[in-house]
């Protein structure tokens, strides 16, 4: 087995070296490189989409494949690109792997989603009505608070960031898509919401509530 | 227009309120994830890698918190370790 074929296998201490000059210079080694470069990205993009076939609803291994093998072509592009990025602070193949992640998760979320709407303009949050007696009026104070905040502290573009992604739970990239973003600048919206609601709630005292049903599922 | 009702329980309420500081982007999550699955797998039991600002995005941010999983089941599985240990190490942390 060549230095790059035990990188694949996580043995060699040398890795990093070995990937990145093996898959930069041309010649037989190059085509070995690519050839288990192929294989990760493969192995890595299978074991995303696996993970998600229930959001997929009972499609079979054809589709998982199908999906899969067009994530790792597109993922080892993106290595391809990178490649002068990568410093050795982990193993290659651990470095390698998650950009066939990211690739297999958002092909299969935007899959998933292509024909779904995402419309929070309709969208009202309530009271929880299955809480017990018990609950029920701090339950309906807290959620009173919240509701209020939402419609009075945030922006409209803060609150319908922060019901798409948490009340309707769109994926942050399939809303990126949808609305012309970047999942970076739709995660920074939504901690900034977040934020605010916090400093607010602090202010009216409810933040007490908060933190001691902060594990509640 | 037909409206559409949501009950705020307290899950809910917790997840829109959630605390995400110290701030990390989407991209440097992905920047620094390689990196951080692998002291999690590497560090001794018991013991966690110190990344507070990680721990507060991959609480925040379910795709982030989904694509680090399987990365560290990858890794686990490179290091011939148990990919549930991996896992449930890392959920206690998150």
């Amino acid at each position: 087995m060549t230095a790059v074929g035990s990188a694949c296998m996580g043995t060699s201490t040398a890795v990093g070296e070995d990937w990145v000059r093996a898959l930069s210079v041309p010649g037989p080694l190059q085509d070995e490189a690519m050839s288990l470069l192929h294989d990760l990205m493969l192995r890595a993009a299978r074991r995303q989409v696996l993970r998600m076939t229930p959001m997929l609803g009972g499609v079979g291994l054809d589709v998982v494949d199908e999906i899969a093998h067009q994530s790792a072509n597109d993922a080892m592009m993106a290595v391809l690109a990178k490649l002068g990025s990568f410093e050795g602070r982990s193993r290659f193949t651990t470095w390698a792997y998650k950009f066939a992640v990211l690739q297999a998760a958002t092909d299969v979320r935007r899959r998933v989603w292509r024909e779904r709407a995402v419309d929070v303009d309709r969208l009202e949050l309530v009271p929880d009505r299955g809480a017990t007696s018990e609950q029920y009026a701090e339950a309906v104070d807290l959620a009173s608070a919240v509701r209020h905040a939402i419609n009075t502290v945030l922006s409209q573009h803060q609150r319908r960031i922060l019901l798409a992604l948490v009340v309707e739970e769109v994926p942050v990239d399939v809303l990126a898509d949808r609305l012309g973003a970047t999942r970076n600048a739709l995660y920074k919206t939504l901690h900034d919401a977040r934020k605010r609601l916090r400093a607010h709630l602090r202010e009216t005292g409810h933040l007490a509530d908060l933190t001691s049903q902060a594990g509640t599922p | 227009m037909n409206r559409r009702y949501r009950p705020l329980a307290p899950g809910l309420v917790a997840r829109l309120t959630l605390d995400t500081d110290p701030w990390l982007s989407c991209d440097d999550c992905f920047r620094l994830v390689d990196q951080y699955v692998e002291e999690l797998l590497e560090a001794p039991a018991g013991a966690a890698p110190d990344a507070p600002a990680m721990l507060a995005h991959l609480r925040g941010c379910p795709a982030c918190a989904d694509e680090t999983t399987t990365l560290l089941l990858l890794a686990a599985e490179d290091r011939g370790l148990d990919p549930g240990v991996a896992v449930a190490r890392l959920r206690e942390r998150s």
